[in-house]
């Protein structure tokens, strides 16, 4: 069994409108140019908006997400022995198969099981359809497996590829942003735009890392779940739920909310939102939310819905990596009602090794990941 | 609505409650002590279909998910919400979400059709688990699965993590049942406390 203690991140990697790989995602957060284009993908005839930030190339969702498990491993050094230990969460949207194609492959809930036999990935499997907390639960659980002992190492993988079921959806309920920009916290914002994530990360225990020579990235300190018991789709405008589940990932991590050196907000530009999760920070950091720099990158790779928190967790680490935060694109000016240290011009060096990265979602879901640099 | 005293959780199990259940933790053999508070399911002998829930539309998922929900916490807590610092997760575990929607947004969106906005508050299990969440005070996680086993069975393993970790001190973990198209045809509904500790 797995020591109790750090959680290592040892290996990641990502796609999404920015490009393939990592260093796509980092390049392209701290560019901070959003990726929005006119939807090629499907036909938008009728629809109120449509840009999107898609790849212009892009398999089905299953291999695309068989290739993220696979170069995730293999940045992380992983043998098949080692592979064979790993358990797989996975977080994708449930329902109909979600692939653009016809020919995309099992469906929820097979999949899970269809990905871990193409990746070697012989522990257990979970499917995470929690919207747009999936992919953040996922690592939060993880992370108690391992340091509980019960795996020494979990991939978590998570997928969206922009399709015209969900771009319908979101059009119908007028949450896309009709300016074709995603503001967050800015005065005139005007919603989200929706955009591809496929993620994965290896996580493991730093005992189980270092025996086998691996190299971590960062480790997760802390984590937070909690819901606000306030509305099936509009979340709490006090942030109280949001603002637990950062104080339950600083207990966890044993830091004070003055160790925090940057958030990754899980804000997607939508006006009433936004200002929910920055009452938030305030709730639950107190007057450091006044000075810890903020940002949302949701504004340059747009919102990848159920892979959205592990997208964003892999540019939070790949930020602390390089010492640099990204930049809050669309910004328009400041809003009273999200009163944050937002990071709107250029990238700002970090000056802890400490960051959150928030995702919150329809029933009031929240999750909070602290991470650290290794 | 007037809440009961909070029952605490060594009372003797009611009617529709049940006593202790050993499930496996994820990934090993240990067994962790889990207790049921309450149990419900619908259809019970003399239901019908479910009764309707505002905002929800076209399928029998959320109805099916509110009224096992209800009935399965009105055993613990009478009439609701539930005491005040409880900290009550969610699971709810179905195969595919409210399928009968999804098809029906895939039919409308394949003829370049406009699909009603309520189609977009219902697209995701989490919109009916935060109604049940805020009907009833439950501010824990919420959490959906879609079963990669043995149905329940992840619901299970997920409750006794959360209880645990101490994100929730107890879980209503709720489980739709459904045919082969996903049809929902049923839930079961327990509610979960009695973690192995931290």
């Amino acid at each position: 069994m797995a020591e109790r203690g750090a959680v290592a991140i040892s290996g990641v990697h990502a796609v999404s409108a920015l490009g393939r790989g990592a260093d796509a995602q980092l390049a392209g957060v701290l560019a901070g140019a959003p990726a929005f284009r006119p939807v090629r993908r499907f036909d938008t005839t009728g629809r109120r908006v449509t840009v999107a930030a898609t790849l212009p190339e892009v398999g089905t969702l299953t291999d695309e997400l068989a290739e993220a498990i696979d170069t995730a491993c293999r940045a992380a050094g992983l043998d098949a022995a080692a592979r064979a230990e790993c358990a797989l969460l996975l977080a994708t949207h449930g329902g109909p198969a979600a692939d653009p194609g016809p020919d995309g492959g099992p469906e929820v809930p097979a999949l899970a099981g269809h990905l871990a036999r193409r990746g070697g990935l012989g522990g257990p499997t979970r499917i995470y359809t929690s919207a747009c907390v999936s992919a953040s639960t996922a690592v939060a659980d993880a992370a108690t497996m391992i340091r509980r002992g019960d795996v020494e190492r979990v991939v978590v993988a998570a997928g969206y590829l922009v399709e015209p079921d969900q771009f319908a959806l979101f059009d119908a309920g007028r949450a896309l942003a009709a300016d074709g920009a995603v503001r967050p916290f800015s005065a005139g914002r005007q919603g989200l735009l929706l955009g591809d994530g496929v993620a994965a990360v290896v996580l493991e225990s730093a005992g189980a890392a270092h025996r086998r020579g691996g190299t971590p990235l960062a480790t997760i300190r802390g984590w937070g779940r909690a819901g606000d018991a306030y509305h099936p789709c509009q979340p709490d405008p006090l942030g109280r739920g949001l603002a637990r589940a950062v104080g339950a990932a600083l207990r966890r991590a044993g830091l004070p909310a003055g160790a925090v050196g940057y958030v990754n907000a899980n804000a997607t530009g939508t006006g009433f939102s936004d200002a929910s999760e920055a009452a938030a920070l305030r709730l639950a950091l107190g007057d450091v939310a006044d000075r810890v720099p903020v940002s949302s990158t949701k504004s340059v790779h747009g919102h990848a819905l159920e892979a959205s928190g592990l997208l964003e967790l892999v540019v939070t680490v790949l930020a602390l990596r390089r010492g640099s935060l990204p930049v809050n694109a669309g910004w328009l000016g400041p809003d009273e009602a999200c009163p944050l240290t937002v990071i709107t011009s250029a990238p700002r060096p970090a000056t802890t090794p400490y960051a959150l990265s928030l995702n919150a979602a329809f029933g009031g879901a929240n999750t909070a990941l602290l991470v650290g640099a290794a | 609505m007037t809440a009961p005293a909070h029952p605490g959780r060594s009372r003797t199990p009611g009617p529709g409650e049940s006593g202790r259940t050993a499930v496996p933790a994820a990934g090993t053999d240990r067994p962790r002590e889990v207790r049921a508070l309450a149990e419900a399911r619908w259809p019970e002998a003399g239901d019908g279909a479910p009764p309707g829930v505002p905002g929800f539309v076209h399928s029998a998922f959320a109805p099916l998910v509110v009224a096992v929900a209800d009935r399965c916490l009105r055993r613990r807590y009478g009439q609701g919400p539930a005491p005040v610092g409880t900290g009550t997760a969610i699971v709810l575990v179905s195969a595919a979400g409210d399928r009968p929607s999804a098809d029906h947004v895939r039919a409308t969106v394949a003829v370049g059709g406009r699909v009603g906005p309520l189609f977009f508050f219902q697209s995701v299990p989490n919109s009916v688990a935060g109604h049940v969440a805020a009907r009833w005070g439950l501010d824990g996680p919420v959490v959906c699965l879609s079963p990669t086993g043995p149905a329940g069975e992840d619901g299970t393993v997920e409750a006794e993590l959360l209880l645990y970790d101490g994100d929730a001190d107890e879980v209503l973990l709720v489980a739709i049942e459904e045919t082969p198209d996903g049809t929902p045809t049923g839930a079961v509904a327990a509610l979960l406390g009695g973690g192995a500790g931290r």
